[in-house]
């Protein structure tokens, strides 16, 4: 789960990490209270704000009250902005990158660092790497003084002052499972060091662990509107069934993430396009099944389904009872084809042939026949 | 011959009385996999299907000598269950649970480095041996014995070619799911390693998936150990970036977590590239393999 700035910055305060003075402006009249100059920046998800001019100096506070109202009006990256922060505007002398990140190649909560903050971390990376320092930390031995020296002296900074900022990220880490905490810039200013910038992104898998903090933190992202789902993500979330919204006009659902990757393809290759990408995973049985085609069916434009299942830890008497199902409810909302073998494959098939449901055993064969029923439709 | 598992292969199964262990007990037990003992805590001293069950792994190590484990525990206590495991140095641990936190992984892992466990997972079908043992959820009748190794992260994808295989009459030495990620105990470069050193293996095939790098390390492995003929298919060719496809790891993040780019580092390691299933059997029969 990735948290807005202000939601990350409040745990960096918690941790100790300091933050510039700011006040998350709810009413424009919020305005009136600051001392200017400054800064106002649209709370969203997505990177890439500065680009996208999503960051503005005020000067006055009339001139914040406009700059707010756009920012409130304008989508970054097709988001919808939730709520404007307004922080006091710093003189900066410096400005250093620091992150703890899980790193998937060396299995370990992994420090980076350069003394160019600021800038886009992963263009430095390609174009200077000598500029940054990566560094592992052993996850059972945890974070030592000496990493910490080290960190330091690569920066040029005393190891006194940076040492809270490393030990407060990786608290971070270890107290809410955090799989990216990111600090960029880290900022000299006349305060000392400011972290300038926030970015959390919280472990979904850990969620049990910390059920009242992600709750707090979905319901805040909510009210300030950052529900940009469609009705079809909207149901999928709701029952917990993977789905991917895709621009075409084909349904898919598929008993396995594998198994629908495969046939997405296929059906692109076929000359189709797909509308999404939905997966029941490995122990689906006859309700989730049903479920897929329900949530399929609240996106208009899919006028066919193919559906893909491989059987092999799902029992196909299963998999047909939910098409049937669905079937039976809403008899001419899609025409299917399903590709259906492995476990009691026979008995499956034989009871979609009841309902006069088309199904076989060769995958390439039905994607071809859901990518022409697909095309009839649209014709 | 066959990799990780063979029919001397002592299996000792974490939560063999939970709904999915106890079912995949059975499965595995029809199927011929030397099951020793059980583990569910306060369970200790009953028999599960004939096999005794223990409160905790050490005693169940001094009393059965298992030399493998695999966990059906949920997500929440994996982490405890595979440390108990680790800490008997069992060699091998396949965890299928999916949703392991990240933290806890980084922890299994590092520990499973020290005490010197192989772990294959999380979010794993396991491992199967046509003929000879499995240690995992793959259904048997996809797959016949032969001399083909599969590697593949996913479980779906593997009995889908697995099961165009053995339709053609081509068998598999062993078949390794080495999980949905996003981190790995075991992955595609080790296992193509280990169907190198195998004597009876002659060819291998490598189902990989969009997100992460893992398929290219394995290019470039195969690139620099030009050994057997390796047949690879990468799926999620059409998948938008930053979407999750399914499993933890399968997310484009970048240029580098493309279908395409680990298309373009399997070729160029000379390795043959299918685009669908049925291509792998006439590729395998390309390179010599025989029904």
């Amino acid at each position: 789960m990735r948290l807005l700035e202000y939601q990350a910055k409040r745990i960096f305060q918690k941790f100790g990490i300091p933050v510039p003075k700011a006040t998350l402006i709810r009413d424009l009249a919020d305005l009136e209270q600051l001392h200017y100059p400054q800064i106002l920046k649209a709370q969203v998800l997505a990177g890439g704000r500065g680009k996208a001019g999503a960051i503005k100096v005020a000067n006055d506070a009339s001139s914040a009250a406009e700059i707010t109202q756009n920012l409130l009006d304008m989508r970054v990256k097709k988001e919808k902005v939730h709520a404007v922060l307004a922080e006091q505007k710093q003189d900066v002398r410096q400005e250093y990158y620091l992150s703890l990140m899980i790193d998937k190649a060396s299995a370990a909560p992994l420090f980076m660092t350069s003394a160019s903050g600021g800038m886009d971390i992963e263009e430095v990376s390609r174009k200077e790497p000598d500029k940054i320092l990566k560094m592992p930390i052993d996850p059972l031995l945890g974070l030592q003084s000496f990493e910490t020296r080290k960190l330091a002296f690569f920066l040029g900074i005393s190891a006194k002052e940076l040492t809270p900022f490393v030990q407060a990220l990786f608290e971070i880490y270890r107290t809410y499972d955090a799989s990216l905490i990111e600090i960029n810039p880290l900022a000299r200013t006349d305060l000392g060091l400011l972290a300038l910038d926030a970015k959390l992104v919280l472990d979904e898998k850990a969620r049990f662990r910390h059920e009242t903090l992600f709750a707090e933190l979905e319901e805040e992202q909510n009210n300030v509107g950052s529900d940009d789902l469609d009705p079809c993500q909207k149901l999928a979330k709701e029952w917990d069934i993977t789905y991917v919204p895709l621009t075409g006009d084909l349904g898919l659902v598929s008993d396995g993430a594998g198994t629908g990757m495969l046939t997405l393809d296929l059906i692109e290759d076929c000359g189709g396009s797909a509308a999404n990408f939905c997966e029941l995973g490995g122990l689906a049985n006859a309700d989730r099944m049903e479920k897929s085609l329900k949530i399929l069916a609240l996106n208009p434009k899919i006028k066919t389904v193919m559906v893909s299942l491989i059987g092999g830890l799902t029992r196909m008497d299963d998999m047909a009872e939910g098409i049937i199902n669905f079937a039976r409810d809403n008899p001419d909302r899609f025409k299917l084809a399903v590709r259906m073998c492995g476990t009691k494959a026979v008995k499956g098939r034989a009871m979609l042939e009841e309902l006069c449901i088309k199904s076989g055993e060769d995958l390439v064969t039905e994607v071809t026949r859901a990518v022409k029923l697909a095309r009839e439709a649209a014709a | 011959m066959t990799i990780l598992i063979n029919q001397d292969t002592r299996v000792l199964v974490q939560g063999i009385t939970g709904s999915v262990g106890a079912f995949q007990t059975k499965i595995m037990l029809e199927y011929g996999t030397k099951l020793v003992a059980g583990v569910t805590p306060s369970k200790g001293g009953t028999l599960f299907e004939g096999i005794p069950v223990f409160n905790d792994v050490e005693k169940a190590v001094a009393e059965t000598a298992p030399n493998a484990a695999i966990c059906f525990v949920p997500a929440k206590f994996a982490r405890d269950a595979a440390l108990e495991v680790i800490q008997t140095a069992i060699p091998l641990l396949v965890l299928t649970t999916e949703g392991v936190p990240e933290k806890d992984m980084l922890e299994i892992l590092a520990y499973a480095r020290i005490k010197g466990t192989r772990i294959v997972g999380p979010d794993t079908p396991g491992i199967i041996s046509p003929g000879v043992s499995k240690l995992g959820v793959h259904p048997g009748l996809m797959y016949q014995k032969g001399t083909v190794g599969l590697v593949s992260k996913s479980g779906a994808l593997s009995y889908e070619v697995g099961r165009v295989m053995t339709a053609a009459g081509i068998g598999q030495t062993t078949v390794v799911g080495i999980g949905g990620g996003p981190v790995w105990g075991s992955t595609q470069r080790e296992m193509v390693g280990l169907f190198y050193d195998d004597p009876e293996t002659q060819a291998v095939v490598l189902l990989g998936e969009v997100g992460g790098r893992m398929e290219l390390d394995a290019a470039e492995f195969i690139r620099t150990h030009p050994g057997k003929p390796v047949i690879a298919m990468i799926v999620g060719r059409s998948a938008p970036e930053g979407a999750q496809m399914g499993h933890a790891g399968a997310i484009i993040e970048g240029h580098k977590g493309t279908a395409q780019g680990k298309i373009e580092a399997l070729k160029a390691a000379g390795t043959y590239i299918a685009t669908k299933p049925r291509e792998i059997p006439d590729l395998l029969r390309e390179v010599g393999i025989k029904a």
